[in-house]
């Protein structure tokens, strides 16, 4: 894909998307999600979107990039989806405070496992990926929407706070949380570990 | 009341912003000596440094699949059709 500066800008034409992204992003979610018709409503619904809210798109971003971007959060509502139908209670079980996994000392009450890995192998397998969408999508919305803008997107707590309206100090409570529940949630579904509450 | 750096709630907490904005020299001191003391902590602050990991790899260019791999012909007049009207 060449980049155009300025003058015409071919992304205009909507029509043109689906021959110019329509393969990256079906590539894209399949990656991700192993059903090949998932991937392609997902793509769908993403074009969809583009097309409805295309005064948002900023051009410091190329235009492929924002609409993965779009791609990103379909695909964790997909996997919200999913947990929803099959565990109603559980979602709502998602006490967002951490009070939980200390005692009332501050020491460890769940203590974090050692998790035998290897980044580089453990991450390239779509199953573990799977998972790590799974407890993200288990997460309550806004902490699992933080995670991602923070983590996925990179943003800074000055932007985080304008896209939730919350104080800096608030931010990064809604990060630890976020990342609390995420970690401990893939300790429990992937890496297995014996639960060592109340030793 | 103990030193925060005693605390494995607080240690851990810091730790977490640790990643998202720049913590003062001694603060960072504190959460070293801490973490050197308490695996529990060590294992939580490798935990969250791997999930951002992870996080980073979901941005990932799909190019382990094969650029065979191209949207269905029915898939693509359908939403060509979408984006027309």
């Amino acid at each position: 894909m060449t980049e155009k500066i300025s003058t015409v800008n071919p992304d205009l034409d909507p029509e043109t998307w689906v021959d110019q992204y329509g393969d990256y992003l079906y590539r894209f979610a399949l990656t991700r999600i192993k059903d090949p018709f998932v991937a392609e409503d997902l793509v769908q619904e993403t074009f969809l979107a583009a097309l409805n809210g295309r005064e948002s798109f900023k051009s410091r971003s190329t235009f492929q990039t924002w609409l993965t971007g779009i791609l990103k959060y379909k695909i964790l509502d997909f996997f919200r989806k999913k947990n929803r139908e099959q565990a109603v209670d559980d979602i709502d079980a998602v006490d967002e405070t951490v009070d939980g996994f200390y005692h009332n000392n501050g020491s460890w009450k769940i203590r974090p496992g050692k998790w035998d890995l290897n980044p580089s192998k453990t991450y390239e397998q779509n199953e573990f990926l799977n998972a790590f969408f799974k407890c993200l999508a288990k997460l309550p919305d806004r902490l699992a929407r933080i995670f991602m803008h923070r983590e996925v997107e990179g943003l800074d707590t000055e932007e985080l706070c304008k896209a939730f309206q919350i104080s800096a100090t608030n931010s990064w409570v809604m990060l630890y949380r976020a990342r609390m529940h995420l970690r401990r949630c893939l300790e429990l579904s992937w890496f297995n570990k014996v639960e060592e509450e109340n030793r | 009341m103990s030193h925060w750096m005693f605390n494995c709630k607080k240690v851990s907490h810091r730790v977490s912003e640790s990643m998202d904005r720049n913590l003062a020299p001694h603060h960072r001191l504190f959460i070293r000596i801490h973490l050197l003391m308490c695996k529990y902590c060590a294992q939580f602050r490798k935990q969250l440094l791997f999930l951002r990991e992870t996080a980073r790899f979901i941005e990932y260019p799909p190019d382990d699949l094969e650029t065979s791999t191209l949207l269905s012909s029915e898939a693509r007049n359908r939403m060509k059709q979408m984006l027309r009207t």
